[in-house]
């Protein structure tokens, strides 16, 4: 296939205002007669809804939850960033470009992540103008922090708790459009499946999670913003009800996957404490600017933490990256951490831990400036592993977080099948190989809030719509699919629960194709997922009915597309022999053992196509070219 | 420290509706095996594997985030909205705050505006139609000044963020005696009370809101703070006064 | 004209406290008054009597009893019909219910110190205002005092005073939006020493009952 990203011509720094010049307009009094579908609710989801209601488009958004407020990206902690430059630090446009660009290992498409900064800044007027109580001066100007080890203060924040906020923000500008009619509501839906007529994406299939009926809605557009799959790792930062079963029925319905391999990995996770641990919980990198990463020198030391002397102890990332020490970036601390436990180094009752230790900080600016500065954290470390930061050293473990892999799309946030488009995590465009801390807010408020209003008018002025409604023929074949496939699961009636199923594949991906990947483990695992997802056809148990609300029968459809996806994941993870951002190859690694790109090979954007049940999927490659930004080794040394 | 301490059991004593028309019951479960370092929901986990490995149905429990933000859980335990830890959620409870042989008593919110779904699981919209009627400011995408051209006081934005920290659970409606809506609101309207962006609106937000409050079906507040006690994100009172004060000012001195 | 304020004050829940507030705010002023009144009976018969006489010479009395009987009436009606909506939506079928921490025990027995005070403002109407007044009015007060009966119905009267406002005094400020982390613990403290106050309603009685009057005499010149 032949892949066209739709970049438009020009410098890098006019093409945005270029293409917006010559997409075509829809009428404002012609808006009104078009449908809109908006599957998700998070910050792409709500703000893509909430604009396109204003420009006065019908739209129909979906969400999992009973209310839009409580998708995931509610969780994220530090910040969003802007190109203000309000701290007259020297930050720009072009230096928020170049560090994306940089920070995403020259895996991500110049021109959107050009876009992408420009926009940066009216996110945090338009964000401000909601109402989002960001954090402040005493001036009454916005303050700004460092993030991320970024070298400028670029992050807008609301405490610790900026995701929330933003989401917040968006979905009161949707609730906005939902009282005036704009926008209709559909909470407990799960997308099941997409709807295609003509070549055209007109419709998905949603199923009502109390009812259990299969509902048919038909648009004139879908635009998928249903977030990341670093669930396929079951053991995640992110919420339960996150999963990759929209777009893995895009994908299946022909739309291309774009770098499934791309996972980020957090550095600074609360370990897990054993079996029944059902989700990991994030503590803000943020205290990687005062705390100290270390393990024992010995293996398998069982000593208390505070019995090991100082020149038994490892600081390891101050010893291996002296210029950055603890704040090298997320992949690299978490790969390093990585490397001790699998020395037998881990510590804690697992042993997949290493120590975070405040000790030097507390005695060099007290007690109560660390409280001031990290309370919150050590109180949420403390209610979780019921012990005292202050005191002992935390156990910190790198845990998946975010997936910079997604569904593949152009210029427009369209995928390959027109009329589908994918916004925020959802899609794959703007981060690369890694994403940069405080900046999925911001991609997932840009493409939301101020590129999907423009390049939709553009699609829909463009193309003719034939009529279309729930009796169509594409919408009953589509839900006829997702009947069968549920009837199936019913017959089953064997004797493992679906999170069983999930547990297995979890620690499979995690193992073969997690923190660190080769070629050997990552084909054992692609030998091993078909054999699980046999078993889960065959023994996999779901009680009850389809009638009602049936949380089994949710989590057996979610891992039955889990499973299939993560074979695309570990194939991507296969043919990409090179390390880059999140995905590390040990193959790929120089003398010292750090992160080798090759860019020769493998400067493509990897974008897999289905290709039918049972069959290869073929890989189509959009290569990436860099005009504007210099490519160079990405060194923390 | 939680290493020391043995795995455990306990009787979880459960409600139990299979739908909005059933009756439901109170059910008794033993869970053995429970991990002091295991949460609430992840021992509930446990249970529901047994369940459904029985081919019994499983207790629908909402969560999602699990951890304290998203709002979803919410449960009273032993008759303590959200568990007995004070400021926090059902999902950061953990089982080592129980001990061997303890029976728990497990229950959904029982106010009138969110009926029983199914099990632990109720229908909290009554909220959504509370923000639908003016938790927003109306500006429409585009229309922003720079950020920094509107300046606001430090004090007030973090007094705004107070407010603004609410999940949405619904705990300080459950704790209410009367079932009142009054904290949740006027988290909403105090938020955008105490920021100039949020003034061109505040008096028909403040009677829209209220308003929209009433026709759910909420009770009155007669200023008993127990929604205070419960919240997870420790929102005071004093923004159920701020919304009183706008409410009157909005209903005496405006033309609406 | 637009009377849409004076509809929303009856039928929003605001409104509606707004108007618990606003009347038990006078009503709060009113018993202030009558303790003062009552407390001049402990000057002796004389004083006492030329004082009601000064009261009772007021002009248009009967309007200011009836502005008081509807003042009343109102606080007392909106009560009820505010506690049947609370009712309505109040959480039920709990097996186990704990309370954390935000309630007093003059806010959860508001419903029960009210039906006391109401019981005990029947029985005072009709025992003091539409009795006999003829052997003078200082001679009916204190001879129903010393009747232990009539004393232990005026103190349990008086403990339910106090027991209300505890929680009503603050209560109207919080209603009115009067809320200030400066002020309020000032308010709360007000709120029980005006509570506390309403003791001496329950005290006077027992000084006549145990006949300990002539150790107050002439304190209050």
């Amino acid at each position: 296939m032949k892949l066209n990203a739709n970049i438009p011509e020009g410098q890098i720094d006019k093409k945005w205002t270029n293409h917006k010049f010559n997409l075509k307009l829809v009428n404002p009094s012609n808006k009104r007669k078009y449908d809109i579908i908006v599957v998700g609710t998070g910050l792409a989801g709500a703000s893509a809804a909430a604009s396109l209601g204003e420009l006065g488009y019908n739209v129909k958004v979906f969400t999992i939850h009973d209310s839009p407020r409580r998708a995931h990206s509610i969780a994220a902690q530090g910040g969003i960033n802007a190109a203000k430059n309000y701290p007259n630090d020297g930050d720009s446009i072009w230096r928020l470009f170049h560090d994306t660009v940089k920070g995403g290992d020259y895996r991500a498409r110049e021109a959107n992540v050009y876009r992408l900064a420009e926009i940066s800044n009216q996110i945090i007027d338009h964000c401000a103008a909601l109402g989002v109580p960001f954090g402040r001066e005493y001036s009454g100007t916005l303050a700004n922090r460092s993030f991320g080890g970024a070298q400028v203060s670029r992050t807008f924040y609301t405490r610790g708790q900026t995701g929330q906020q933003l989401l917040l923000g968006a979905y009161s500008a949707m609730m906005r459009q939902i009282n005036t009619g704009k926008v209709e509501m559909f909470s407990r839906r799960e997308m099941v499946e997409l709807i295609i007529s003509n070549g055209k994406a007109r419709g998905i299939i949603a199923r009502n999670r109390i009812t259990g009926e299969l509902e048919t809605h038909t648009a004139d557009a879908v635009l998928l913003c249903t977030g990341g799959y670093a669930n396929a790792f079951f053991l995640s930062t992110n919420a339960s009800d996150c999963n990759v079963s929209a777009a893995w029925t895009a994908y299946k319905n022909g739309a291309l996957f774009a770098n499934p391999c791309y996972t980020q990995i957090h550095p600074t996770c609360i370990p897990r404490s054993g079996d029944h641990q059902s989700k990991l919980t994030l503590m803000s990198e943020s205290l990687r600017n005062d705390g100290r990463i270390w393990v024992p020198k010995k293996k398998d030391d069982d000593r208390k933490p505070s019995d090991i002397p100082e020149d038994e102890r490892d600081y390891y990332l101050e010893r291996r990256y002296p210029a950055f020490g603890n704040l090298v970036p997320r992949d690299i601390a978490s790969r390093a951490a990585k490397v001790v436990v699998d020395e037998g180094r881990g510590v804690g009752p697992t042993k997949q831990a290493v120590y975070l230790d405040f000790r030097d900080a507390i005695k060099r600016k007290g007690e109560d400036a660390i409280k001031e500065a990290y309370g919150n954290l050590f109180d949420m470390y403390y209610q979780i592993t019921d012990e005292d930061g202050y005191q002992v050293p935390m156990r910190i473990f790198p845990a998946p977080h975010y997936t910079m892999g997604g569904l593949w799309v152009d210029y427009n946030l369209m995928t390959n099948i027109p009329g589908l488009f994918a916004l925020g995590e959802a899609n794959f465009s703007d981060h690369g190989a890694n994403r940069l801390g405080a900046s999925a807010l911001m991609q997932g408020l840009a493409d939301g809030f101020f590129i999907i209003p423009s390049t939709i008018g553009g699609y829909l002025a463009a193309n003719k719509f034939e009529k279309m409604d729930e009796k169509d023929k594409a919408g009953i074949e589509a839900a006829e699919k997702v009947n069968e496939k549920i009837k199936r699961l019913f017959a089953i009636k064997g004797k493992k629960t679906p999170t069983e199923f999930h547990k297995q594949l979890g620690n499979v991906m995690w193992n073969g194709c997690g923190m660190s990947r080769n070629e050997q483990d990552l084909k054992q695992a692609l030998k091993k997922i078909p054999e699980i997802r046999e078993e889960f056809w065959k023994d996999v148990m779901v009680p009850g009915s389809d009638g009602e609300l049936n949380p089994t029968l949710e989590k057996a459809l979610r891992v039955a597309d889990y499973l299939e996806f993560a074979e695309l994941m570990l194939k991507d993870a296969i043919e990409r022999n090179e390390s880059s951002g999140g995905h590390f190859r040990e193959e790929s690694a120089t003398a010292e053992g750090e992160a080798k790109r090759n860019d020769a090979d493998y400067s493509y954007v990897g974008a897999w196509q289905y290709d039918g049940e049972g069959k290869d999927p073929i890989l189509n490659k959009e290569e990436l070219t860099f005009e504007n930004v210099k490519i160079a080794e990405r060194s923390y040394k | 420290m939680s290493d020391i301490m043995k795995n455990f059991s306990v009787t979880i004593n459960v409600w139990r509706q299979n739908s909005a028309s059933d009756k439901g019951s109170m059910v008794s479960y033993p869970v053995n095996d429970v991990s002091p370092a295991m949460s609430f929901l992840e021992m509930l986990d446990v249970l529901n594997e047994d369940l459904i490995k029985k081919g019994d149905s499983p207790i629908v429990v909402e969560s999602d985030c699990r951890e304290g933000i998203c709002g979803c859980c919410g449960l009273v335990i032993d008759g303590n909205t959200h568990g007995p830890d004070k400021n926090s959620t059902v999902c950061q409870l953990h089982m080592r705050r129980f001990k061997d042989g303890d029976v728990i008593t497990v229950e959904p919110w029982r106010v009138k505006s969110f009926p029983v779904i199914k099990d632990l699981a109720v229908d909290r919209s009554a909220m959504e139609n509370i923000m639908q009627a003016g938790g927003y400011v109306s500006v429409n995408t585009g229309a922003a000044p720079d950020a920094n051209a509107v300046l606001i006081n430090r004090a007030d934005a973090e007094e705004s963020m107070d407010a603004a920290a609410c999940i949405g659970c619904g705990a300080c409606i459950t704790a209410c005696p009367n079932g009142a809506a009054m904290l949740f609101t006027a988290a909403k309207i105090s938020q955008l009370a105490l920021l100039p962006q949020g003034h061109p609106e505040r008096k028909e937000r403040a009677i829209n809101m209220v308003e929209a409050m009433d026709k759910e079906g909420f009770g009155n507040c007669t200023n008993e703070y127990e929604c205070e006690a419960v919240c997870p994100k420790e929102i005071k009172v004093s923004n159920i006064a701020r919304m009183n004060r706008e409410f009157l000012i909005a209903n005496f001195l405006s033309n609406k | 004209m637009n009377l849409v304020f004076l509809r929303r004050i009856i039928t929003t829940s605001i409104g509606r406290k707004l108007i618990m507030a606003v009347t038990g705010l006078l009503l709060v002023g009113f018993v202030s008054f009558h303790l003062m009144s009552n407390l001049v009976l402990l000057n002796g018969q004389e004083a006492y009597n030329t004082y009601v006489e000064h009261l009772t010479g007021v002009p248009f009395l009967l309007f200011i009893e009836l502005g008081l009987l509807s003042l009343f009436l109102t606080h007392i009606l909106m009560g009820i019909y505010v506690r049947w909506e609370d009712y309505r939506n109040s959480p039920s079928g709990y097996k186990k219910r704990n309370w954390q921490g935000g309630r007093t025990i003059g806010s959860a027995t508001m419903l029960y110190s009210a039906v006391t005070i109401l019981i005990f403002l029947v029985y005072h109407i009709i025992t003091f205002r539409l009795s006999d007044h003829s052997i003078g009015f200082y001679e009916m007060v204190t001879n129903a005092f010393r009747d232990p009966i009539f004393a232990t119905i005026y103190v349990l009267g008086g403990l339910a005073m106090v027991l209300h406002l505890s929680h009503g005094v603050q209560s109207i400020f919080q209603t009115l939006g009067i809320n200030h982390q400066k002020y309020t613990p000032f308010i709360k403290l007000g709120g029980w020493i005006i509570a506390l106050t309403m003791a001496a309603f329950a005290l006077l009685p027992l000084i006549f009952l145990f006949g300990l009057e002539s150790h107050f005499m002439g304190m209050l010149h």
